[in-house]
Parts: C-alpha cells; sequence; structure tokens
C-alpha cells in the first residue's frame, strides 16, 4: 500500500458509514413523517403506524453498520464522551435517545389499548427534534471534517436532511403499496406521490447548491468533478434516484387518477424504491469522492500525481514510482 | 509566531523545522521512522511528497517531508468522541490506545493525513513465510504501543525524547534539514532558525497552528 497524498480520496469511509448515514436518514425522515401525520393527519393511520415501525428498525441496523466499521467496537460504550467538541460524540447521545422515544413511541401506540394521547403528543414533539437532529447530524458529520474539503460546506447537512425526508417518504410508500389494500391505498399514495415530488424537487435544488458551493473551491472542486465523473452516481442518482422517481410520482399524481389501486401501488413502489437506492447511492458518492486538501507551501502545491495509463518509453515519460 | 502559553508552565513546547532547500527526497526520515517505530506495511508516520511548480521545460521538483504536525489546534483532538486524542502539556499530541474505538473521524478531521491504522498486523513478506525472530519483535512491539483497530500516528519519538535524543527523523536526515527543539525556548536552534529563515507552517489558513515549520526552497 502506497503511503497517503494529499489529492488522494479518502478510504476509510466507505460503504458501511454510506449505510449508517442513509439508514440514519430513512429511520428519522420516516419519524418526521409519521409523527407529523399523527399529529396533523389521521393518527393512527396505516402511514403513521408504518413510519413509526420502520424508524426504530432502520436506526438500529444503522448504528450497527457503525459498529461493524469501528476498528474496537467493544469501546463504542465511550463514543459519547466528549460531547462538548465531537460531532460523533453528540450525534451519539442524539440517535441513542432518539432510538428510545422511536421505540417507546412504537410500542406505546401499537399495544396499549388506549395510549394517553398526551403523552403520545409529547413523544411525537421530542420524537421529531431528536429526529430533525438525527437527520441534520448525518450531514454535520461530515461538514465538521477538516480535513475534507468536499465535505466542509453547509449544504452538505442541507441536502443530507432533505434526502433523509425523501427517503423516509419512499419507504412509508413503499410499506403502504405492500401492505395496504390496494384500492384502499389508491388516493392516499397519490397524495404522498405529491409531496414526494416536492420532497424531490427541493433535494435536486440542494444537490446542485452543494455542487455550485463545491466548484467555488479548487480541493472540492475536484472531488466534485470526480462524483459527476462517477457513472453509478450520474445514471443510479441523478437519472435513476431522482429524475425517474420524480417523473414517476407525477405521472402518478396527475396523471394515474383513473387507474386501479394495483396500478397505483406498483408505480409508486418502483419510484419509490428508485429513490431509496438514490439516497444510498447520494451518501456513497460524498464519501468516496472526499479527499485530502493539496498542501502549499512557497509555491509548490503537494498532491496526487497524475500517473499516465500508458507509458510512452519513446519519450522517456514513466510512471512516478 | 512562538508562543508563549507554557512559558508559564516551564514546560517545553516541542517542535521541528524542516529546511526544504536541503532536502533532496532521500526517504531516510520515512526508513528512520519506520524501523523506530515498527509501522506495518500501509502505515507512514513520516511520508516525503513531491511537487513540482513552473511550466515545461522551466519546472522546478520539491520534496517535501510530512509527519504529524503536532498542531496547536489539533482538529483531531477536536472531533475524537472518546477522549483518546490528547494534547500532551510538552505540545505532543497522542492517542491513548485504549480509549480509541477506531472509529476514524479523526483520519477526516486531519488535514495533512497524518494518521493510520491497520485492521490487522501484517508481515512485509508474502503469506506463508515464517516470520522471523525481528518480525516477531517488531509485531510484538506495534502490538504493545499502538495495536490494530486504532487510530496511530507519529509522536516525536516520545520515547526517544524521554532519554534525552531527537526523534529518529532528525538523526537519520542525511542533509542536516531537520532540526528538533523547545519553541518557546527563544534561545534554540528550532527556534532561531524559524525567525531567521522566515519558517512557515503548511496550509497556515487552515487554522490548526502546526508545530512543524517549513524554512522555504528558495
Amino acid at each position: 500500500m502506497d503511503p497517503k497524498v494529499n489529492g488522494q480520496i479518502q478510504k476509510e469511509w466507505v460503504w458501511l458509514i454510506a449505510m449508517y448515514l442513509f439508514l440514519g436518514g430513512v429511520g428519522s425522515g420516516a419519524y418526521v413523517i409519521a409523527a407529523v401525520n399523527g399529529l396533523f393527519g389521521d393518527g393512527l393511520g396505516l402511514a403513521t403506524s408504518i413510519g413509526l415501525w420502520i424508524s426504530f428498525p432502520a436506526l438500529g441496523i444503522g448504528s450497527a453498520c457503525l459498529l461493524v466499521d469501528l476498528g474496537s467496537p467493544l469501546r463504542a460504550v465511550l463514543a459519547g464522551v466528549k460531547v462538548g467538541s465531537s460531532w460523533i460524540a453528540r450525534g451519539f447521545w442524539v440517535i441513542s435517545l432518539f432510538m428510545v422515544v422511536a421505540f417507546v413511541h412504537t410500542v406505546l401506540v401499537h399495544f396499549t389499548e388506549a395510549p394517553n394521547a398526551t403523552l403520545v403528543g409529547v413523544l411525537s414533539i421530542v420524537g421529531m427534534v431528536l429526529a430533525v437532529g438525527t437527520m441534520a447530524y448525518t450531514g454535520i458529520l461530515l461538514g465538521a471534517s477538516k480535513g475534507i474539503p468536499f465535505w466542509r460546506s453547509g449544504a452538505v447537512p442541507v441536502v443530507f436532511t432533505i434526502s433523509a425526508l425523501v427517503t423516509g417518504h419512499f419507504s412509508i410508500m413503499i410499506g403502504m403499496g405492500l401492505l395496504g389494500e390496494a384500492a384502499a391505498m389508491a388516493e392516499p399514495l397519490r397524495v404522498m406521490a405529491a409531496e414526494a415530488a416536492v420532497l424531490v424537487v427541493l433535494e435536486l435544488l440542494a444537490i446542485l447548491f452543494f455542487l455550485q458551493q463545491a466548484f467555488t473551491q479548487p480541493d472540492a472542486r475536484e472531488s466534485a468533478e470526480r462524483m459527476l465523473r462517477k457513472t453509478l452516481f450520474v445514471v443510479g442518482y441523478f437519472v435513476l434516484g431522482l429524475a425517474a422517481p420524480l417523473v414517476l410520482m407525477l405521472v402518478l399524481y396527475y396523471g394515474m387518477s383513473e387507474a386501479g389501486g394495483g396500478g397505483i401501488a406498483g408505480v409508486a413502489g418502483l419510484g419509490a424504491l428508485l429513490g431509496l437506492a438514490g439516497g444510498l447511492i447520494l451518501r456513497w458518492a460524498v464519501l468516496a469522492c472526499g479527499a485530502l486538501p493539496t498542501l502549499n507551501i512557497a509555491g509548490f502545491e503537494f498532491r496526487r500525481i497524475g500517473r499516465p495509463k500508458t507509458l510512452r518509453p519513446d519519450i522517456g515519460l514513466m510512471p512516478p514510482q | 509566531m512562538i508562543g508563549s502559553t507554557e512559558l508559564e508552565t516551564g514546560m517545553p513546547r516541542y517542535g521541528m523545522v524542516i529546511d526544504l532547500k536541503r532536502c533532496y527526497g532521500c526517504f531516510a526520515c520515512n526508513m528512520a521512522c519506520k524501523v523506530k517505530n515498527h509501522t506495518p506495511p500501509g502505515v507512514f508516520w513520516s511520508r516525503v511528497l513531491k511537487g513540482e511548480t513552473g511550466t515545461y521545460p522551466n519546472t522546478v521538483r520539491q520534496a517535501l517531508p510530512v509527519l504529524c504536525m503536532q498542531c496547536d489546534e489539533p482538529s483531531c483532538l477536536e472531533v475524537c468522541p472518546t477522549g483518546a486524542t490528547v494534547k500532551r502539556p510538552d505540545g505532543v499530541v497522542i492517542v491513548e490506545k485504549d480509549k480509541c474505538m477506531g472509529c476514524k473521524y479523526c483520519f477526516m478531521a486531519c488535514p495533512y493525513g497524518a494518521r493510520y491504522s491497520v485492521e490487522k498486523w501484517e508481515s512485509y513478506f508474502p503469506e506463508g513465510i515464517p516470520l522471523s525472530p525481528y518480525e516477531l519483535f517488531t509485531k510484538r512491539a506495534w502490538e504493545e504501543k499502538s495495536g490494530v483497530g486504532v487510530a496511530t500516528k507519529c509522536d516525536f519519538c516520545l520515547d526517544r525524547l524521554a532519554e534525552g535524543k531527537e526523534p529518529s527523523c532528525v538523526l537519520a536526515c542525511s542533509a542536516n534539514a531537520r532540526t528538533f527543539g523547545d519553541l518557546d525556548d527563544l534561545e534554540s536552534e528550532a527556534s532561531i532558525l524559524i525567525r531567521r529563515h522566515r519558517g512557515t507552517v503548511l496550509n497556515p489558513e487552515l487554522g490548526n497552528k502546526p508545530k512543524v515549520y517549513y524554512l522555504p526552497p528558495r
């Protein structure tokens, strides 16, 4: 293995951390949608119920991904020690508390005959605050990393927060399509499709803002260009993870008012699945394109040196050793 | 740039000066660090980068030795969730391996790429070849000092400092490009070099206040 060279992408945080950030977003996003729906919508309707059932397991599996990625998982109990300065420590407490609230909320509304409405309301509000904290944390965690210029942008928490809402929303739509009676779900899914379309447009604007910000700083610009050269990002996120779900949601809302419940559930499920995959690809791409900053001194730049793809012995050009 | 905070405590504030005019990129510091600290494959507490400037054919190459900058405002310390990263009173930033959970957040916080970790200790030789007595010794030494699954980094060879010796990279530098000393001692050679030759630090705009200074290459 070669020594680290500034300008190279970081290789320590890859898929497991992407899963951690993604599932943290799905769990918190689904909880917010469920809690809002529960407080201002249909009480314990199917959407609320599914959102609550998604949040705790998603957060649990996401946290397990982080644990697996740790070099010394048994010391994870120390993760909350330096809450005064470390965002991982703050996130540890926010996510831990959120998981407790989400679990209690889910159990309370599903397994008690007549849950106390005031208690449910308080849990919903506290849970929503913690859920928003979790959504933002997944972006702030990266934004506070001084060693990766690409991530050091206020746009990252914005992108991840909106993406968390989008993926949480889509995960509930998938649950409704799978668990609900097709005919009864047709209208709620169409309404949710309209909401999802608005959220996807907001995410599109946020990601464009993030890229625009990145292009204003040389090191971040190189990372952004690297990200835009990745086929998985362009096709998997922009085309299949944003554009396709947006089109499908608009078709669902405007073009399928007369369609049967099965067709609506199918289109909603397909769009939502693509949107969920896009959310994971987004986080992976942001992680996988983060690079150490160029070191500068006295006019010299010390960074990754391009290695020629083909040797040109005829002109004496050899790859750097 | 010489700080005065530690003057009151009577503790030294260790730092290093690297004269880029003298460094010719021989990698002796790199190798000396590896031999002294028994770092396994892929771990480079001391590195040498190569940079260039100018337009062909008028170009100049320059070597840049890099190690942990032992920052006065270390961003790795700020982000460490467990308190494993500590700044000692003498200014050396260390990792207490028994507290590190291996989250690698410090890797993302350090703009100088100074931190490394290994998931398992590996030999420099292909698998299947029995470990030599020297390798068994280095394996044990690495596990005692750093270990697997935790963040590791240069500590200015603290054990050598305790014996009144210089860090091994300073000793190994054949061009005498490295000078180690107390930055709070205005009469130390390191302080004098920084003042006399306008020593500067890498990427000062990041605000980490590194204690590894560089004398300009020209």
